[in-house]
């Protein structure tokens, strides 16, 4: 697990009160909603809010692709890395 | 009004067994209230994650008066409801911060008695009462209410939380954060052989001569229960609630 998808899993369990879960136990392939980690969508909802406040990015509430960004740790992660690229060039 | 109360369950800060309430009951005081708040660990943790501190008071206090095969009436009354979480919200509002999805959908007087019926699969009627300082007793009309219409068994949960310090010049009801929760069946003509404690409830106008409390009513309930005492008159305002125990 890199650095950037430590703190995203950290941010998970922070912003959703997930008390009895731990960075390890989110391994960046799980899938976060549904099977796997359990979350559903008023927790998608509240992770996207803190994803934008953390990270200064955008996340289109109608995007076709915000499905996709929000299956995995890693998939968050490139995500937000994407973004972060695009704003520095 | 008659009601028959099956059992009985209270919560406050260090006030968490039948021992400690009675002791309260002997010698009342303002316990402190450090945000201390009933672990829940009844449930697991993914269905504890967004429950509130009033949530789990009263999950704390209404968990065991429910078996797990039983549908009952649900009454949830809060004079003020949840202070700290609508002004946290106040607070984003005022910033210009986006507004949290979980902390604004929950933000709803009976979030909570909806709470309770997802975790307990309880799918019949369920009330959500904000009244005055005797908000407690309204519940209880609610309560005879549905009793009336025919439910063998209602409960009814009256929660309070200690506001934020900025509501100190408005709310002064609360000396710390409790919940109660009552079983109540109505009263059956040969009553001799109904188990649980039997007491009358009516209304009258208040001329102005009865004092309010000291104690919220409901925790004043309590002690009555602890005690055996036979007679409460809880007056506000207009109104004069007078509870008696039926021998």
């Amino acid at each position: 697990m890199n650095a950037l998808q430590q703190e995203i899993a950290q941010l998970i369990i922070d912003t959703l009160n997930l008390e009895d879960v731990t960075v390890a136990d989110i391994s960046p392939d799980l899938p976060l909603f549904g099977e796997g980690l359990g979350l559903d969508s008023v927790d998608a909802l509240e992770l996207a809010l803190a994803l934008q406040k953390r990270y200064d990015i955008r996340i289109a509430s109608d995007s076709k692709d915000a499905r996709q960004h929000f299956t995995t740790v890693a998939s968050l992660a490139s995500f937000v890395q994407a973004q972060r690229d695009a704003c520095a060039n | 009004m008659q009601f028959r109360i099956d059992r009985h369950c209270a919560w406050a800060p260090t006030l968490d067994t039948d021992a400690s309430w009675q002791a309260w009951t002997r010698k009342p005081v303002t316990v402190p209230d450090n945000n201390e708040q009933p672990s829940c660990d009844f449930l697991p943790a993914m269905q504890r994650r967004r429950l509130s501190r009033l949530a789990r008071m009263t999950m704390h206090v209404a968990w065991p008066l429910c078996s797990e095969d039983e549908q009952l009436p649900f009454v949830f009354a809060s004079r003020h409801g949840e202070t700290p979480r609508t002004f946290a919200l106040l607070g984003e509002v005022a910033e210009g911060q986006p507004l949290s999805p979980t902390q604004f959908g929950l933000s709803v007087h009976n979030a909570i008695a909806g709470q309770w019926s997802m975790l307990r699969g309880q799918r019949g009627e369920s009330v959500a009462v904000a009244g005055e300082a005797d908000t407690f007793e309204h519940a209880m009309v609610e309560a005879a209410a549905l009793l009336g219409d025919g439910a063998k068994a209602v409960l009814v949960v009256i929660a309070e939380e200690r506001p934020p310090v900025a509501y100190d010049d408005w709310i002064d009801d609360v000396p710390f954060s409790y919940a109660v929760a009552l079983r109540l069946r109505g009263i059956e003509p040969e009553h001799d052989a109904q188990t649980g404690e039997r007491w009358k409830l009516r209304l009258e106008p208040n001329p102005g001569t009865s004092a309010t409390g000291a104690w919220p009513h409901a925790l004043s309930f309590v002690r009555a229960l602890h005690t055996g005492g036979s007679t409460l008159v809880h007056a506000w305002k207009t109104r004069r609630w007078i509870w008696q125990r039926i021998p």
